[in-house]
């Protein structure tokens, strides 16, 4: 691999990472909290991405307006998921294997609905911008990818200072190592457990346009999600940093490992690395040991 | 006046209180001891609005109290629950911020946080650590200092002096009546029978869900048929 070719397979790695890291977050911040893998976070995905098509082909034909409108409906959808599915089982003090079934069953769900509905088609999006790309020296690099970066960074910075700075944010940090406790403060755990699955849902509709815009739109880009969770667990699951840094990590590891070895080998030689990191430290990047039940 | 009026409480089949009443009068330290398992911390939980009784009342100066726990916090009445229930992973500082979750404005909590680091200097000293970093007595003061965060009229303290060495046992309690000294209203759950019962103005032995003892805290606590039968303690 020449010197070019590296660093251009480096800034896609890092934007496609920075996806990666939007998942592993959003997933990871679920767990936190309520201590289930929500397979769900795959479901509202794909709901954003079809979304996002819906509002870029029909709606708007702005790129801003139509990645705004789609991370807030994002952000209802996965309200609205925590109110239906996950609510009723939580009142009823129910394990948590029933949250992870639930989970699961909301992703398949989700993708049979668009199945059904529109076949197995693929929806393109719109392209907002020219395929033109920014030449940096010898450098080549997508214009796309940079703007995906860029929000990317964004939003987990706009995240953390949330979680640091403001009381509700550090009431969903609380409630990660006890959520039975927060009440006795006065805060209401509900409304908390909906501002996470809301943010949950936020980062899923950036996520959701985002894989649309890159790949075109078919009801299996939920499954993309499968790179987020597993950037979740080699971060260390309960640990949001660690997930950000490991899905970057995973973005650039395989953008270069698909420059060296090909599309075809690159997933067998990251799954392997991922088993044979998790034997050496279980607790993954920065995680702490929790005993995950579901 | 904080009134539990004739409490009972069912988990599944089993009666964890039969027909409880208890009167908190404002300024006073109740203090409610018994055995482990004989409904303490039920009754204190049922006050804070965690657990859902089968029958009875609470009433804060007669308004019923069968409101959901955050709204509870808002009338002024918290928990100081048992085990201490400190958040570890955030600071100490950030826990005292949640402490005063239900307060409006930044500087009403600024404001309370300095009370709580002269009140507790060792706090303010660690304000940055993590609160799962801080001993055990430590933790306890954040405990107390958390509760106090939020203004509150009556504070429920359940066993404050569980796993504490001697020397903490007795700050603890003098810190709990100096809090009163102030005007706060005080309900004290307690397996250690014989301090609380020191301290309290009134207190009620609770045994296997029912009272079975009340009467001002230093009479219960020389009675010795109460001490001997409910209190586990021999002459």
């Amino acid at each position: 691999m020449n010197l070019n070719i590296f660093f251009q397979q480096l800034i896609n790695g890092i934007s496609l990472g920075g996806v990666y890291a939007l998942m592993a977050v959003g997933f990871g911040i679920i767990f936190n909290v309520l201590k289930f893998s929500n397979f769900s976070h795959g479901g509202v995905v794909a709901i954003c991405a079809y979304l996002g098509y819906f509002l870029a082909t029909r709606v708007a034909g702005s790129l801003w307006i139509t990645l705004l409108a789609t991370t807030l409906l994002g952000g209802v959808v996965g309200v609205l998921v925590e109110k239906l599915v996950f609510r009723p089982i939580r009142i009823k003090g129910r394990p948590l294997t029933y949250f992870f079934v639930n989970s699961i069953t909301v992703a398949m769900l989700v993708q049979q609905f668009f199945s059904a509905l529109w076949g197995y088609d693929y929806y393109p999006y719109p392209e907002f911008i020219k395929k033109t790309a920014l030449h940096i020296g010898r450098l080549v690099v997508s214009k796309t990818y940079l703007m995906m970066l860029f929000i990317s960074a964004l939003v987990l910075l706009g995240l953390t200072l949330f979680l640091r700075k403001t009381k509700q944010g550090i009431a969903i940090r609380a409630a990660s190592s006890d959520i039975w406790t927060p009440s006795l403060m006065g805060i209401n755990t509900d409304f908390i457990i909906s501002i996470t699955f809301f943010i949950a849902g936020v980062l899923a509709g950036i996520t959701g346009y985002f894989l649309g815009m890159t790949y075109t739109v078919t009801p299996f880009i939920g499954s993309f999600i499968l790179k987020g969770i597993i950037a979740a667990i080699v971060g260390g699951m309960g640990s949001l940093t660690g997930g950000g840094i490991a899905g970057v990590l995973l973005g650039v590891v395989e953008s270069l490992l698909i420059a060296e070895l090909g599309a075809a080998v690159t997933p067998i030689v990251i799954y392997a690395g991922i088993i044979i990191l998790l034997l050496v430290r279980p607790q993954g990047i920065a995680g702490k040991l929790y005993t995950i039940k579901a | 006046m904080l009134v539990v009026e004739n409490l009972t409480v069912c988990y599944g089949g089993i009666t964890a209180l039969d027909n409880v009443s208890i009167t908190i009068p404002d300024g006073k330290i109740v203090g409610l001891v018994g055995a482990n398992g004989a409904g303490k911390s039920t009754t204190i939980n049922t006050i804070s609005g965690m657990v859902i009784p089968s029958g009875g009342n609470v009433k804060l100066d007669g308004e019923s109290l069968l409101i959901p726990p955050q709204e509870i916090v808002k009338k002024g009445i918290v928990q100081v629950p048992e085990g201490r229930r400190i958040f570890p992973s955030i600071t100490v500082q950030e826990n005292l911020i949640l402490g005063a979750y239900t307060l409006k404005g930044g500087e009403k909590v600024e404001e309370n946080m300095q009370r709580m680091f002269e009140l507790f200097p060792v706090l303010g000293e660690r304000k940055n650590q993590d609160g799962g970093t801080l001993s055990g007595g430590e933790q306890q003061m954040l405990a107390i200092a958390r509760a106090l965060m939020s203004d509150p009229r009556i504070l429920l303290l359940d066993e404050p002096s569980l796993g504490l060495a001697p020397k903490l046992v007795l700050e603890i309690f003098n810190m709990i009546q100096e809090l009163n000294n102030r005007g706060l209203t005080i309900l004290l759950v307690e397996q250690n029978a014989q301090k609380a019962l020191n301290i309290s103005d009134y207190a009620y032995v609770l045994e296997t869900g029912r009272i079975v003892a009340e009467g001002e805290g230093k009479r219960i606590a020389e009675d010795p048929i109460v001490k001997k039968a409910y209190l586990g303690i021999e002459e």
